[in-house]
């Protein structure tokens, strides 16, 4: 599954799902709303063009890391501390492609997927910072 | 014929979003949203820097695609465009 939603999922019937025929490692990555002093977090997608992304990326990871399942669920609105952000599944033979396959699809929608976090406080609210300048991944 | 023009995040925050709005033929890039922009000073500054170019961490689309920053000005806008100016991505 790849999507946009406002909705959490069942963390636990996707990794169910994932274990398909030859599967010999599941990853899950599970990027939550830290408590940084926040009241909320508010998250805000260019949603058409960022799920176009997350399919492609899917299909790289698919590809360069021989994974057998992927799902990517990136959440928007409004979330509270603690609620999930984001979650990426990820099937493959071996935990190495496991591993790999979601750590390049974190660091990719990172680097260059359009979706944006507001952190409210009680004094109002800030743009998250994003890590990379020109939605390009920074070097060194 | 008209554009429609999406500002997300802190750019959405003071100028708007899905703002649709005609143009002539031959209108580009950067003039229209130069021209947008100024509706409001704080939105304006926010995307381009004291020369009237397009600060440098901004991010330009047309129709789900990158613009270049150097390729905008020469970059025509069509009827039914969808334009996009945002911030630097923080996803994840």
């Amino acid at each position: 599954m790849i999507s946009i939603q406002t909705d959490d999922v069942d963390i636990g019937a996707l990794i169910i799902a994932a274990k398909k025929h030859g599967t010999g490692a599941v990853v899950v990555f599970d990027g939550v709303v830290r408590d940084d002093d926040i009241t909320e977090m508010e998250l805000e997608a260019y949603e058409d063009v960022a799920t176009q992304e997350l399919v492609k990326l899917a299909t790289t990871a698919t590809e360069q890391f021989r994974l057998l399942h992927v799902d990517i669920i990136h959440r928007i609105g409004r979330l509270a501390v603690g609620e999930n952000i984001l979650i990426i599944v990820v099937a493959a033979g071996h935990r190495g492609e496991a591993y790999a396959g979601s750590r390049f699809i974190i660091e990719a929608i990172k680097a260059g997927v359009p979706i944006w976090k507001k952190e409210l406080t009680k004094d109002g609210g800030r743009w998250v910072t994003g890590e990379h300048g020109h939605g390009k991944p920074k070097t060194g | 014929m008209s554009v429609k023009i999406r500002f997300f995040a802190r750019f959405r925050e003071l100028l708007g979003s899905d703002i649709m709005t005609d143009v002539a033929a031959g209108t580009m890039f950067t003039p229209l949203i130069t021209t947008v922009a100024k509706k409001n000073p704080e939105g304006y500054t926010a995307i381009f820097d004291e020369k009237g170019a397009f600060r440098e961490f901004v991010i330009l689309m047309k129709n789900g695609k990158r613009i270049e920053i150097a390729d905008a000005a020469k970059t025509p806008v069509v009827d039914g465009d969808e334009i996009a100016v945002f911030p630097p991505v923080a996803g994840g």
